[in-house]
C-alpha cells in the first residue's frame, strides 16, 4: 500500500526504479566469538567468587560456634551477588551481545537465571543472621537488631534485601501477569537500586574484601564497569539516538482490520545502522503515552529520512497508535533483535508468517540476496487480515520465490503441512515470525521435518 | 497488539528449549578454572589479613608472675594486641594492651568476643584456640598476640 511520504517499493532492488541516493545503513553482522567469550569470562568470575569465599576463611572457623553457617553465609552471599550482575549484564542492551545472542535469548537467560541470585542472596542474609545470633550468643531478632542498629552499611543493605525480594515477587509470573507491563517495568528498575543500596556492606564487611584492597578494588571496578554499561547502553545510547534522528509520526494510514502502519520521519536516518527483521522500543511522546515503551518491528528497511513500522492491534494502547497525530514526537531504543540475514547458514530460505508476524519478514525480505530461491508462506484468518502482501509479494518476486498464503479458520487451514509447500525444508534457513502459538507450532514442525536447530530463527509477538 | 512477547512463560515448550543457550560446559570449565586461579593465587603468597606491623614484644618481671606485651596485629578490622601473664608456665591473666579498630562496630565486636577469646585461652592454656564465629580475624589476631607474648616469656 504506497502512501504519500513512503514509498515501500522504493529500495526494493527492482530494477525498474531507481536506486535511491540516500540509502539506509547494514546492521553490522554479529561476532558469533562474543558469545563464547563473555560465557567464558562469566564463568570465570563465578569460580573466583566461589574461591574468595574458600580462601577468606580458615579451616579452624569451622569448628567454631556459628562457623559453617557464617561460611555458607558468605558463600551464598557472594555467589548470589554475582550472579545478580550476571543478570544485570544481560540486560545492559551491550550492541555486540545482542547482536550475536538477540534480546529474546538474552531476555531468556535473565529469567532463567532469575530465581537463583535472589534464592542465594536470602539464604545469605538467613545464614548469617542465625550465624552472628549463635557466635554472639544473641538471639535471632536480637542479632537483627544489632545488625541494623550497628554494623556499618548493613541498614543500607536491609533496605536492599527488602526491595530485592518485593522486586522478585513482582516477577513471580502468577503475579506479574496480574499486573500491566509498565507497572511491573517501574517495579523491576527498583532492583538497580536494591544492588547500589547492598554495594557499601558488601566490601565494608565480606571477610573477602576487608584486609583485601586487590580484591575489593576489581569487586568495585566491576561493579562500576557494569553500572557504567547500563548507564551507557540502556540510558545514554537511546538518549543520544533519539535527540539525533529526532522522529516524529507523519502518517498513520491502515493497513487491515485493527492493524495500522506509522510512518515516522527523522534526521540523519542513513546513519542508523539496522537490519531488516529487527525492532526498536517505541515511545510516542504524548500525554498519555510517553511514558510506555513498545517493541514494534520496522515493517520495512528505513528509507530516509522515513521509519515505517505496522501495528496490530486490540486494547486501549493501540487504538491510541492508530489515533497518533502527525507531529508527534517518538523517542526509540534499539535496534535490537538477530532476527536478521545474518543468522542465516544456508542458501535458501523459508519464511513463514503467522498474522501480523508478516512485519518483520516484509524488512527481513530486502536485506536477503536475489538467489536465496525464498519461498514465503503468510499466515491469515481473513483475506483483510493478510496485511503487507503484495509488498511481499513484490519483494519475492524480485528474488524469483514463491508466496504461498494459507487464508481461513484454523480449523480449515493445515497449517502444519509444511513439507508439502516446502519439500526441501531441511536444507532451508526457516525463518518464524507470529504469534506465540504460531510459532510454537511452526517451530515443532520444522524440527521434526529435519531442520536443524541453527537454521532455525523465530521471532515471537503476543497479541 | 504486536509488541513482542517479554513476559511470555506459557507452555511452548520448544521454542523455549531452542532459546537455550547451551554453554554449560564452557561456563563449568571456566568457574573451575577461575576457581583454581583464586585459589592459587591465595597460595602463592598474598598474605592473609593476620599479618601486618608488629610492634616488639616486652617483658615486664614481676616476682613471681612474669608479664609480656604481645605483637600489635593488625587484622582488618583493626589492630590488636595482648599483654599476657604467666605464673612458671602457667596462663593466669590475658589482657588487652592495645587495641585500635577501625570503625566502631568492630570495637564492638571485638568487645564481645575478646572475654570469650579470653577464656578458651585461659582454658586451654596455649594460644591454639578455635576461631570465634564471625571474628575471625580478631580471633586470629589475638591468638598470634599470645603466642608471641608466650614465645617472649619462653613458655611453651
Amino acid at each position: 500500500m504506497a502512501s504519500a511520504t513512503f514509498d515501500p517499493t522504493y529500495a526494493s532492488h527492482s530494477g525498474r526504479h531507481r536506486r535511491p541516493s540516500v540509502i539506509s545503513r547494514p546492521g553490522p553482522a554479529p561476532r558469533p566469538v562474543v558469545a563464547e567469550v563473555a560465557t567464558v569470562l562469566a564463568g570465570l568470575g563465578f569460580g573466583a567468587c566461589l574461591a574468595l569465599a574458600f580462601t577468606a576463611e580458615s579451616w579452624r572457623q569451622f569448628s567454631a560456634p556459628g562457623g559453617v553457617a557464617m561460611f555458607l553465609g558468605n558463600l551464598t552471599g557472594l555467589a548470589g551477588t554475582y550472579l545478580a550482575l550476571v543478570m544485570v549484564l544481560l540486560v545492559s542492551r551491550i550492541p555486540v551481545v545482542e547482536r550475536v545472542l538477540g534480546q529474546d535469548k538474552l531476555l531468556a537467560s535473565h529469567r532463567r537465571l532469575a530465581p537463583w541470585p535472589i534464592s542465594l542472596i536470602v539464604a545469605h542474609a538467613v545464614l548469617l543472621t542465625f550465624a552472628y545470633a549463635e557466635a554472639a550468643r544473641t538471639g535471632v531478632f536480637g542479632q537483627i537488631g544489632a545488625f541494623i542498629r550497628s554494623y556499618p552499611d548493613m541498614l543500607t543493605a536491609t533496605i536492599a534485601l527488602v526491595t530485592m525480594v518485593a522486586v522478585a515477587i513482582t516477577s513471580v509470573y502468577s503475579i506479574r501477569r496480574r499486573l500491566s507491563r509498565e507497572m511491573w517495568w517501574a517495579v523491576h528498575l527498583f532492583m538497580y537500586l536494591a544492588l547500589a543500596l547492598a554495594f557499601a556492606h558488601e566490601i565494608a564487611l565480606g571477610p573477602s574484601f576487608v584486609g583485601h584492597p586487590l580484591t575489593r578494588l576489581v569487586w568495585s571496578l566491576l561493579w562500576a564497569s557494569s553500572a557504567g554499561l547500563v548507564l551507557v547502553y540502556r540510558f545514554g545510547l537511546p538518549l543520544v539516538r533519539s535527540f539525533r534522528h529526532r522522529l516524529e509520526v507523519v502518517e498513520v494510514h491502515p493497513e487491515g482490520p485493527g492493524t495500522v502502519s506509522v510512518i515516522c520521519r527523522g534526521r540523519n536516518l542513513d546513519r542508523l545502522a539496522v537490519a531488516g527483521g529487527q525492532f526498536f522500543e517505541w515511545r510516542f511522546l504524548t500525554k498519555q503515552m510517553w511514558w510506555q515503551a513498545h517493541p514494534f518491528s520496522l515493517s520495512a528497511r528505513p528509507r530516509p529520512p522515513f521509519l515505517r513500522i505496522t501495528v496490530k492491534g486490540i486494547g486501549d494502547y493501540s487504538s491510541a497508535v492508530s489515533r497518533l497525530k502527525p507531529g508527534t514526537r517518538v523517542a526509540i531504543e534499539g535496534p535490537y533483535g538477530a532476527f536478521t540475514t545474518h543468522a542465516r547458514r544456508r542458501a535458501k530460505v523459508a519464511l513463514i508468517a503467522g498474522g501480523v508476524g508478516v512485519t518483520a519478514i516484509r524488512s527481513l525480505l530486502e536485506d536477503l540476496p536475489r538467489d536465496c530461491d525464498p519461498v514465503v508462506i503468510l499466515r491469515a484468518s481473513s483475506t483483510e487480515e493478510l496485511i503487507l502482501a503484495s509488498e511481499v509479494s513484490e519483494l519475492v518476486r524480485h528474488r524469483k520465490g514463491r508466496v504461498h498464503e494459507l487464508v481461513g479458520p484454523r480449523s480449515d487451514v493445515r497449517v502444519d503441512r509444511l513439507s508439502e509447500l516446502v519439500p526441501d525444508l531441511a536444507n532451508r534457513d526457516v525463518y518464524v515470525s507470529g504469534p506465540e502459538g504460531f510459532v510454537e507450532r511452526m517451530v515443532s514442525t520444522a524440527l521434526r521435518l529435519g531442520v536443524s536447530k541453527d537454521s532455525l530463527h523465530f521471532e515471537v509477538y503476543s497479541l | 497488539m504486536n509488541v513482542r512477547d517479554r513476559r511470555s512463560q506459557s507452555r511452548a515448550t520448544t521454542t523455549k528449549k531452542l532459546r537455550k543457550m547451551r554453554r554449560g560446559p564452557f561456563v563449568v570449565i571456566a568457574s573451575a578454572a577461575g576457581f583454581a586461579g583464586i585459589v592459587a593465587m591465595h597460595a602463592a603468597g598474598s598474605p592473609p589479613a593476620t599479618t601486618g606491623p608488629s610492634t616488639t614484644p616486652t617483658v615486664t618481671p614481676t616476682g613471681a608472675s612474669r608479664t609480656a606485651v604481645g605483637t600489635s596485629e593488625n587484622y582488618g578490622y583493626g589492630t590488636l594486641g595482648v599483654k599476657v601473664t604467666v605464673r612458671g608456665s602457667r596462663i593466669t591473666d590475658i589482657s588487652v594492651a592495645t587495641i585500635q579498630t577501625a570503625e566502631q562496630y568492630s570495637q564492638q565486636l571485638a568487645q564481645q568476643v575478646i572475654p570469650l577469646l579470653r577464656n578458651e585461652v585461659l582454658s586451654a592454656q596455649s594460644a591454639r584456640i578455635n576461631a570465634i564465629s564471625g571474628a575471625t580475624y580478631t580471633s586470629e589476631a589475638y591468638a598470634y598476640s599470645v603466642q608471641a607474648a608466650l614465645d617472649t616469656l619462653g613458655v611453651k
